[in-house]
């Protein structure tokens, strides 16, 4: 599979896109995502990709079409004319610290947030965050929305995250948007989801080890 | 491979209302699966010369590396920084962070090396769910007996059990880390039943469980004061004590400056998950880029057993066009859903809904015997009839299937309208290091958790009990190994190499391959084509 194909697509006919990738030129096949463009010319140092499909957040790039410079996820672009593209470094360790085990109790967690979370309430509107997203999440709308205490709805428009991180670099007022919206789904769950047939099946095993012990206390 | 029907003229001859003719009655399931599945395929198959599984059955391709050359010997190590900690957890996905958090939590203090981002791993595209049994009518014994049959009676029974009775509590503990799941509406955990269980049991956040999974653990890792997080440093090799038969640390070195690390531990867990982007048999993979099989050549090098090495699971409906998404995968929940499979001529071949390893022998039969259809860049498949579907059950892609929706709308194809070209594509490895209910190798010092270890799933593994495995046992071995409080090592060697190297002379193989591979060629700076 793999001779035929690259006889088929190599001897064929020459690549007909032109673009540059960290810097090198790179010819490339339509229809390539800048991925595959980056291992197909070479590319040296590209780690960090990983799952080629949208959803694991590692092939962050920065690309420049004339003077419009943008971001977004490399195996979900693909290569066009003259685009100029850059791998970004990995994001570096959060600024923002706390251990969920940490917090016994849900009232005063409007106080908690803003500790944890200063910046959250100084949104400027800028709109930074929704324009970097590659998944078009509302991201400004979301940090409102936890600033508010409104942590359900605020999680809920994170859903489709997949922690690429690109808002909280887009962020002027280093909110880390993605960590914001990550907190309010793990707050949400953590004191709110208490499903009955869940903790039913957790009592009965419970009983049923308290009976196994017994029996075994009475056999000695 | 070069025969079959071409995509354009296929595409032109669609008709959606198609008389798709009647199912061939499938009459010999053995012969089919010996002649066309990937497992049963000619030269595929080959005996382990040297090591603990000597003599035993292994894919001919992960032979080579698990009886190949180390990357490093002692000169190696000289001068080489060292770090010294409780717990050493190699592997960043589910499994990887689960360990890392069950140690943290018993008070060790730990390391997570991953070679690529904390959180790159296969967990996070599980779409389906995670399966426990947690309604009325389940029990802990429903599970197990399912589990067992569905692996066709090949699972070791202990680690079953010991899989399926964690269930209900791993729920517990991930929503104690603050991990969402769909509810009723009145408010009882929402499950599903996908094949080979016999009632429902399949807990899921949507078609994103593993996504949801993958970012909290990832968050609490990263958060937690005891575990400090290396990224793109993968393990090259294990260090083991004088006598090279225990486990004592792990050798890692740097995807970005190439510098060797010695890490020197009580414990070393493998979390590597498994090793689809090996391509075994030259099939495509919906793995993610770092499953290269690592913790496999590592954990064998050292001395442990593996097992079921012969093994994998080929998922039927791999995309094989567009060319930058072959290989992943459409939701088996789409054959569920009544979407057909139908070859180049128009016809249906085989009852969709027969087990996984049937399936993916049919489409391979379609394939070489011409009634496959082929791409300019030569990848061939055969339809599976998405508009058929939507057009029997209107807006079920977009409700039902919004990551495949999503996906495929980025290269410009509609599945409503035209159907997708489907081809197996290597999913899974059934087996790995052979465990105990506590993760341990029969390697001291050594735990394996997750895909990297074998025995639970006897030679198929049912959907949702990956998720399970990974947290249940990746919780198990994060705690034992805390416990292994005597394991101070005196010295670090590389003994095992030594011997290793001469069981490889003795048998006269070749040195010439070095592994683990770390990334596949084409991905190091080569030639991408597939």
């Amino acid at each position: 599979m793999t001779t035929s194909n690259t006889t088929a697509t190599e001897g064929g006919q020459t690549p007909a896109v032109a673009l540059t990738i960290n810097g090198l030129a790179v010819n490339a096949h339509p229809g390539m995502s800048l991925v595959e463009a980056a291992w197909h010319g070479g590319v040296p140092q590209v780690t960090s990709v990983g799952c080629l499909e949208g959803v694991c957040g590692s092939c962050r790039v920065m690309l420049r079409r004339g003077k419009e410079v943008t971001v977004g996820l490399a195996c979900q672009t693909f290569v066009e004319d003259n685009i100029e593209v850059v791998f970004m470094p990995p994001a570096s360790a959060p600024q923002h610290h706390y251990e969920i085990g940490d917090f016994k109790d849900g009232w005063d967690m409007h106080a908690r947030f803003h500790k944890i979370f200063p910046e959250a309430s100084r949104c400027r509107h800028c709109h930074g965050c929704d324009k970097a997203c590659p998944k078009g999440i509302t991201v400004e709308n979301g940090v409102a929305l936890a600033a508010a205490g409104r942590y359900r709805e605020a999680g809920e428009a994170f859903f489709e995250c997949v922690m690429c991180e690109l808002c909280d670099a887009a962020c002027p007022e280093l909110i880390a948007p993605a960590h914001v919206g990550l907190f309010s789904r793990r707050v949400t769950a953590h004191f709110h989801l208490r499903p009955p047939n869940l903790i039913h099946r957790l009592e009965e095993l419970r009983q049923e080890r308290i009976e196994t012990c017994r029996d075994e206390d009475n056999k000695k | 491979m070069s025969n079959g029907i071409p995509l354009t003229e296929a595409l032109a001859r669609y008709r959606i209302d198609a008389d798709l003719g009647p199912l061939p009655e499938l009459t010999d399931i053995d012969a089919l699966l010996n002649t066309y599945h990937p497992d049963h395929l000619r030269d595929s198959v080959v005996k382990l010369e040297v090591g603990a599984n000597a003599g035993d059955n292994c894919q001919r391709e992960l032979a080579g590396l698990l009886q190949a050359e180390a990357f490093i010997d002692e000169a190696d190590l000289a001068g080489t920084p060292v770090t010294d900690i409780d717990v050493l957890v190699i592997g960043g996905g589910g499994a990887g962070c689960a360990a890392a958090l069950a140690a943290a939590e018993n008070g060790a203090r730990v390391l997570l090396a991953t070679k690529l981002r904390l959180g790159d791993s296969n967990t996070v595209m599980a779409e389906g769910g995670i399966q426990a049994a947690i309604e009325p009518d389940d029990s802990i014994q429903r599970h197990i007996q399912d589990t067992l049959s569905g692996g066709h009676h090949l699972g070791d029974p202990a680690l079953v059990s010991a899989l399926a009775g964690d269930g209900p509590e791993v729920l517990r503990w991930l929503i104690h880390q603050g991990m969402q799941f769909d509810q009723t509406p009145s408010g009882d955990l929402h499950t599903r039943r996908a094949g080979g269980m016999s009632t429902p049991r399949l807990v899921h956040c949507r078609d994103y469980t593993g996504l949801e999974m993958m970012r909290v653990l990832r968050e609490a890792v990263i958060q937690h004061r005891s575990i400090e997080v290396w990224e793109q440093s993968p393990a090259v090799e294990l260090l083991s004590n004088e006598l090279g038969q225990k486990c004592v640390g792990a050798v890692l070195t740097s995807l970005l400056d190439g510098q060797l690390r010695i890490v020197r531990t009580r414990s070393v867990i493998l979390a590597t998950g498994g090793l689809g982007r090996l391509h075994l048999n030259g099939f495509p993979t919906s793995n993610h880029l770092g499953a290269t099989g690592d913790g496999l050549v590592l954990a064998y090098r050292i001395g442990a057993r593996l097992c079921e090495l012969d093994s994998f699971q080929y998922h039927p409906t791999g995309l094989a066009h567009p060319s930058h998404l072959a290989g992943k995968l459409v939701t088996e929940g789409a054959r569920a859903a009544g979407a057909l499979l139908v070859n180049g001529l128009g016809r249906r071949f085989i009852d969709e809904l027969q087990p996984r390893d049937v399936v993916c022998a049919a489409i391979l039969r379609e394939c070489s015997e011409g009634r496959g259809i082929r791409t300019d860049d030569q990848h061939v498949g055969v339809w599976l009839d998405t508009p058929r579907l939507e057009r029997a059950n209107p807006g079920i892609l977009e409700q039902q299937f919004t990551s495949l929706m999503t996906r495929t709308h980025v290269a410009g194809i509609d599945p409503r309208r035209e159907p997708l070209l489907v081809h197996p594509t290597l999913h899974y490895q059934n087996g790995g290091a052979v465990i105990d209910t506590n993760g341990a190798t029969t390697v001291p010092g050594l735990y394996a958790v997750g895909e990297v270890a074998g025995g639970i799933h006897g030679r198929n593994r049912l959907m949702g009990n990956a998720l399970l495995e990974i947290i249940s046992f990746g919780r198990r071995a994060g705690v034992a190994a805390t416990a292994d409080r005597d394991r101070g090592p005196k010295k670090v060697t590389l003994e095992h190499v030594n011997h290793l190297r001469r069981a490889l002379t003795l048998a006269g193989l070749p040195m010439t391959q070095r592994a683990p591979q770390v990334l596949p060629a084409y991905a190091a700076g080569g030639i991408w084509n597939r």
